[in-house]
């Protein structure tokens, strides 16, 4: 191993951690909206709890807004990897069922514009 | 008995195509192995075939890198019954990005750069080429360069471990008496095989 090859290691995983610290998710967000095929199916704040039953094409996934989080409480899709996903909070934070359709995501609070408008081109 | 000048170099020839799609056959192997294995994610992947175009780098310069890991990408697609699917297309990207990345390393550091520097540089290659495709063609969503420091992350222990690897086995190779006269036997070989190709 040669001097080179450590610093290559060494920057590489500066670049690595960076990484980390620019897609880190934003602050708290203000609301969750839900995407169907591209289309918003259903929208509501985050600050005030409630339950929700979401249409899919394989029955009902039932959504769960508490303290300012939401989860996928249950799920009719095979592998419950929705479930899986636990809790989001932070606005740019996704949960999401492939199976039954449903793309559930944060949004509000301070926007990331910046690295957006680099990512996407 | 002796060989003269030309049959030396005929001799070297040969040596290098047998060594070479050897190379190219123990890659496809390694290749079909690990699409075997179980992964947390469809692209998540150890590049243990990686080991054989970095040595294949090391010993015989950037064209037979570039031979051994179009070849792998090819043959082993084909083993695996998913040419020009998307998992083939994501195999290439990351393929070609990876090693286009180690053989610019070594052609623009040569002896400064060993293994582990150029596997690591193939490895953050082939993540960046994977999730740049990823994103191109299959899921059109932001969200998909969240997983980027997670792929680094992994390339980069990954790339670490394989160019070990591969550096014990060029070790191993260039103790052999078949190798003597391919690149890096002493201080003299390693990019002095390259201009030739």
């Amino acid at each position: 191993m040669t001097a080179l090859d450590r610093m290559i290691v060494l920057g590489l995983l500066g670049a690595a951690i960076l990484s980390f610290q620019l897609t880190a998710p934003g602050e708290a967000g203000e609301r969750v909206v839900v995407e169907q095929r591209g289309k918003v199916i259903f929208t509501a704040p985050l600050n005030s709890d409630r339950r929700v039953a979401l249409s899919g094409p394989l029955g009902e996934t039932v959504l769960v807004i508490h303290d300012g989080r939401v989860c996928v409480e249950s799920s009719p899709c095979p592998r419950k990897i929705c479930m899986g996903m636990g809790e989001i909070s932070r606005n740019g934070e996704l949960l999401a069922c492939v199976p039954n359709e449903l793309l559930i995501r944060v949004e509000g609070g301070r926007e990331k514009e910046g690295e957006y408008d680099l990512l996407s081109r | 008995m002796t060989f003269s000048a030309g049959e030396a170099a005929e001799l070297e020839r040969i040596r290098r195509r047998i060594f070479l799609s050897l190379f190219v056959a123990l890659a496809v192997a390694l290749h079909t192995l690990e699409a075997l294995m179980p992964s947390p994610a469809p692209w998540f992947r150890l590049g243990f075939a990686n080991i054989l175009a970095l040595t294949a780098l090391f010993l015989y310069g950037g064209r037979a890198a570039w031979a051994v890991s179009l070849a792998r990408i090819g043959i082993g697609s084909l083993v695996l019954g998913n040419l020009f699917s998307p998992g083939f297309l994501l195999s290439l990207a990351g393929g070609v990005a990876a090693t286009a990345l180690m053989t610019a390393a070594k052609g623009l550091f040569g002896r400064l750069i060993g293994p582990v520097g150029v596997s690591v540089l193939g490895a953050a290659g082939h993540a960046l080429g994977q999730v740049t495709v990823a994103w191109l063609v299959l899921v059109r969503h932001d969200g998909l360069w969240n997983l980027l420091p997670f792929f680094l992350l992994f390339a980069l222990v990954t790339g670490v471990v394989n160019g070990v690897a591969s550096d014990l086995l060029l070790e191993l190779l260039r103790g052999h008496r078949a190798f003597a006269g391919a690149g890096g036997a002493g201080p003299t070989g390693g990019g002095e095989s390259a201009p030739e190709n």
